[in-house]
């Protein structure tokens, strides 16, 4: 039975949808599996918010990539969740360029600590940013369109 | 099955003296060999956050973690190789040749104290004179160009750059902490309260 191309379409959505779920799962599990001050660290080397900042985002960011990641698999919340993931990542790339351009060699602090930033991190954070903005796209897209 | 046990229990024991091993100089090292922690400071005397950590977070560690017994402590040298610290190598020198006559702490404290003297001007050894009687610069002066104490700096350097692999890049100030058979690198040492907890953290694992 062929498949007719909005079909394609509406599986390559949810394949998407999940596996970008997935990386958010994970990058919250990795940070909240080790010490969160390791985290901290990670995002007072960037240099852009003062360390109580980094103390609190060390503490919460990573339940809100679980519950961004759990929105994601289970597709609800859609249209808000691609949106604010879309905005985060957006956020993260653009702290890695920022970075990367003061000549900062630090860790991303992306998926766990210790990983530094690098041509690799871009491509992936990049490809996730590429994924969730297409999401975010199909979500508004269809909001627009009567059902 | 028993006897592998008990093996594998004697290697984790025996961890921390491993891990210190034999090139770490008595006069450099600060607490019990048997605690659960060991604590390798990476610190080049030129750089300025190695002074930040050494005048204002070190005190601390040494009070909660290396008077209670939980951490060793060693201090290594890790002179990096840049023009503007081309005296820190032989700052290095100095110090682990005092440290072969018991005047490690005194050496480092007046290095950092005068760090920034000594690190435009190159009279690395007035600063370490200074501290020290006729007698101990006598044997400093003639130690600091004793090829075993040189090799004993180049053998930290060399540690350290093997340890700092998992580092985004090699740097001082690092506290490298082994426990449990695993190494954990911190660089972190504008709030020492957020590497108190971390230490902690690793502590009740």
């Amino acid at each position: 039975m062929p498949f007719s191309k909005s079909k394609i379409f509406k599986i390559a959505v949810i394949v998407l949808r999940v596996a970008l779920g997935c990386g958010f799962l994970y990058a919250g599990y990795l940070k909240l599996s080790e010490p969160w001050q390791l985290f901290a660290a990670d995002i007072a080397a960037y240099e852009v918010v003062p360390m109580w900042v980094a103390k609190l985002v060390a503490h919460t960011l990573p339940w809100f990539e679980v519950l961004l990641g759990l929105l994601l698999i289970a597709g609800r919340w859609f249209r808000t969740s691609t949106a604010i993931v879309s905005l985060l990542l957006l956020f993260f790339v653009g702290l890695m360029v920022h970075a990367k351009v003061g000549g900062k060699d630090i860790s991303c602090g992306c998926f766990g600590s210790g990983e530094p930033i690098s041509w690799r991190t871009f491509v992936r954070d990049g490809s996730m940013l590429a994924v969730s903005l297409f999401l975010a796209a199909m979500a508004f897209r269809n909001r627009r369109k009567p059902a | 099955m028993t006897g592998m046990r008990f093996l594998a229990f004697s290697l984790a024991a025996l961890l921390p003296c491993l891990a210190a091993g034999p090139d770490a100089d008595k006069g450099r090292t600060m607490g019990d060999p048997a605690a659960p922690m060991l604590f390798e400071i990476y610190s080049d005397f030129s750089c300025p956050g190695c002074k930040h950590l050494h005048e204002a977070v070190l005190p601390a560690i040494v009070l909660d973690y290396v008077k209670t017994g939980k951490a060793y402590l060693i201090s290594r040298e890790f002179p990096l190789n840049i023009p503007d610290h081309k005296y820190s190598r032989p700052a290095a020198a100095f110090a682990v040749a005092a440290a072969r006559i018991g005047k490690y702490q005194t050496v480092s404290d007046a290095l950092f104290r005068n760090q920034q003297a000594w690190a435009s001007s190159g009279k690395v050894w007035e600063t370490v004179a200074a501290v020290l009687t006729p007698e101990e610069r006598k044997k400093v002066q003639a130690l600091a160009s004793d090829p075993a104490v040189l090799a004993d700096v180049q053998r930290d350097v060399d540690r350290g750059t093997q340890s700092m692999l998992t580092l985004p890049r090699i740097q001082t100030p690092t506290l490298m902490i082994t426990y449990r058979l695993r190494q954990h690198p911190w660089t972190q040492f504008t709030d020492y309260s957020l590497l108190r907890g971390y230490i902690d953290a690793l502590l009740k694992k």
